[in-house]
């Protein structure tokens, strides 16, 4: 146990110290304290009970290393080891974030479903980037996230346990968040990480568990060993199609009870795929971090802005908006590759993963009957037209959506306008 | 939109913190004092970890006995709504009814309802004497009770003149129970271990953890060092858990 108080200078590896300012948290491993660095404000966290030269020598690693990507509030520097134990440096976490815990207790909520689906595209980038350093994450739980619940942005904390794939932190992780081969005694790696990480965006988009349901609610005590059973060997996803037992219990798990069926089929069948039993007892085929961000692209191609009451929408075989129940017109489309995006008024297009909307959907201001394409990005389009000629659309300004237009975006991505027929 | 405005909390279980108080004559004065004063104390912190918290929500109990025993509250009680009533000190250390009064409440028709269900309740018991009825049939019933077999037991011992034995059995193991031997040690002990026992569910594990109790009694340990006045046991034993509850 060794606290720090108001005043204190803390030395870094590098040179130069920080000096205490306050308190901010406390969590189980230590403290984290807001500090000064040469005027500029940081956080720094310190451990209550020093963990041991390896975990120092792994923090030291990583610090060089760099962050894996900008989700992350990587550690910075590296406290010299003193005053009883150690710590370590990182940026702080901006006001307008809040836990991902409070999202849970429905004491903040995402303001739309374009938010929610931007931090669930964040987190799995954020995993994708971390996993292709070559690191496994190891205590993935609901506890190392803040969202803004306005953009869906995240950033990811609590990253001193990051090892290298395949090496121990110690750190087994948190019940209800643990792969059920780790529940068993396994060591934690990036498979596991693929298995809390599912979990997470199904607490993300469900608001609740994937597992308990009706077997684990029955259970009055939940004691370690049907902890064990529960999320472990017994472990039965809520909605699994081949074991009924499990099934969300009205009243109690509302959430997921109502967000099911209104949700997208595709992140409906991607849920029952991934927590089938098979895939719980086979951690290497859960799928991987681009796959999920490519599930989540798609799901966003179809998020659109209703024109009659200006909400938004999923848009699947039935064209009627989720919330005034109008019939929407979803013909107008925008191919690159194999997606299918689709075009109302007023629905952004991402053209990437990156979270920024590249494109939106505007009335023709002569003729509202007509789309137009405005260009949000800061780079040229180049678009060439049914009789093969060819037309610049720079940063914001537009273009018709006209089926058969075809548009190289940024240099990158191509895509054409088509017009489905409807069914 | 209308689907994300109608999000509800998720459920959480319950979990409920029981203090067990002597109240017996030998408690009259600063001992009384310091533990009203540590609980009332300690509440908001429970509020705070609870209203914090997704995993669990935390509840309190409380019961005090002396020549006989009494539950402040007739359930248990969020932090937030539980008003600490000071106890006062006077008569017998009635243990064993105590025992089998919580024995009683700790079952699905006494204190542990919660429709979402519960966690393992953690019971902390403060004693500064001797039992002075026949504590061994209500500790019996007690060791019997499933809930209790599960719960996180830690037993403070206020002084010398505590009957660390009967403590011990009561919290499964030497290693569970803490002398403490002055007022501000003893007021200290009482939030490390509320604290600890509130929020032990919603930790990481480490490779090697046992059970919550001893991640509990490890905790404490480590906190105990830095009391000035308070100290843990220092043999080692593990109690053993029974889960039986079909």
């Amino acid at each position: 146990m060794a606290e720090l108080k108001k005043g204190d200078k803390v030395s870094l590896t590098s040179g130069g110290y920080v000096t205490i300012e306050k308190e901010l948290g406390r969590g189980g491993q230590g403290i984290v304290y807001l500090v000064d660095l040469n005027g500029e404000k940081k956080a720094l966290k310190w451990y209550l009970n020093a963990p041991d030269d390896k975990f120092y020598k792994n923090l030291e690693h990583n610090i060089m290393s760099g962050a894996p990507s900008a989700a992350f509030l990587w550690p910075e520097y590296l406290t010299r080891k003193e005053k009883g134990s150690y710590g370590y440096v990182m940026k702080l976490r901006p006001q307008n974030y809040f836990e991902f815990g409070n999202f849970l207790l429905a004491k903040k909520s995402f303001r739309s479903y374009s938010a929610m689906l931007a931090a669930a595209m964040k987190i799995c980038n954020g995993f994708m980037m971390l996993h292709r350093c070559g690191y496994s994450y190891q205590d993935l739980n609901d506890g190392n996230f803040f969202i803004d619940p306005t953009t869906g942005d995240v950033l990811i904390c609590d990253n001193d346990n990051v090892m290298p794939q395949g090496e121990k932190s110690g750190i087994m992780g948190k019940a209800r968040y643990m792969a059920p081969e780790i529940v068993a005694g396994g060591v934690p790696d990036k498979y596991s990480d693929r298995f809390s990480l599912s979990v997470i965006l199904f607490m993300l988009f469900y608001a609740n568990h994937p597992f308990e349901g009706a077997k684990v609610v029955a259970c009055p005590c939940m004691t370690e060993t049907f902890e064990k059973k529960f999320y472990g060997t017994e472990a039965i996803f809520i909605y699994d199609p081949a074991d009924k037992s499990n099934l969300p219990v009205r009243g109690i798990h509302q959430n997921v009870i109502r967000r099911w069926p209104a949700f997208p089929a595709k992140l409906r069948e991607t849920f029952i795929q991934e927590f089938s039993q098979d895939k719980l007892k086979n951690p290497n085929t859960r799928m991987i971090e681009s796959l999920w961000e490519k599930l989540i692209a798609g799901i966003r191609d179809t998020l659109v802005r209703c024109p009659h009451c200006g909400e938004e929408t999923f848009i699947e075989e039935s064209s009627k908006c989720m919330d005034c129940g109008k019939d929407i017109d979803s013909t107008h489309r925008l191919k690159i590759g194999t997606r299918s995006v689709i075009l109302t008024k007023g629905t952004k297009v991402y053209i990437d993963n990156d979270n920024i909307p590249d494109a939106e959907v505007v009335a023709h201001p002569n003729d509202p009957s007509k789309l137009l394409l405005k260009n949000l990005s800061n780079s040229n389009w180049t678009a060439e037209t049914p009789s093969g000629k060819i037309k610049v659309v720079e940063p914001n300004n537009m273009m018709p959506v006209n089926p058969g237009i075809k548009i190289t975006f940024s240099n990158t991505h191509k895509g054409e306008f088509i017009q489905e027929t409807n069914n | 939109m209308s689907l994300l405005d109608e999000q509800v909390s998720v459920p959480r279980r319950t979990m409920t913190l029981f203090f067990l108080i002597d109240t017996s004559g030998s408690m009259e004065g600063n001992k009384i004092g310091a533990v009203n004063d540590a609980v009332a104390n300690v509440l908001p912190m429970l509020d705070e970890i609870s209203a914090e918290n997704p995993d669990a929500e935390i509840k309190v109990a409380a019961l005090e006995f002396s020549s006989g025993v009494n539950w402040l509250y007739s359930e248990p009680k969020l932090a937030s709504d539980f008003v600490w009533q000071d106890v006062k000190a006077g008569g017998l250390t009635s243990l064993g009814a105590a025992c089998a009064e919580l024995s009683t409440k700790l079952s699905r028709s006494g204190y542990m309802q919660s429709a979402s269900g519960s966690f393992a309740p953690a019971i902390i018991l403060l004693s500064d004497g001797g039992p002075t009825d026949d504590y061994e049939s209500g500790l019996n019933k007690l060791k019997g009770n499933n809930w209790f077999k599960a719960a996180i037991k830690i037993a403070i011992a206020i002084g010398d003149d505590a009957d660390k034995d009967v403590l011990k059995q009561f919290a499964g193991n030497s290693e569970a129970v803490f002398t403490v031997h002055n007022i501000d040690a003893l007021k200290q002990i009482i939030r490390v271990v509320a604290v600890t026992s509130s929020q032990i569910g919603s930790k990481s594990s480490t490779a090697g953890d046992t059970t919550k109790q001893d991640q509990v009694v490890e905790e404490v340990k480590d906190a105990v060092e830095n009391i000035q006045g308070a100290e843990a046991a220092t043999a080692v034993d593990s109690s053993s858990y029974d889960d039986d509850w079909d």
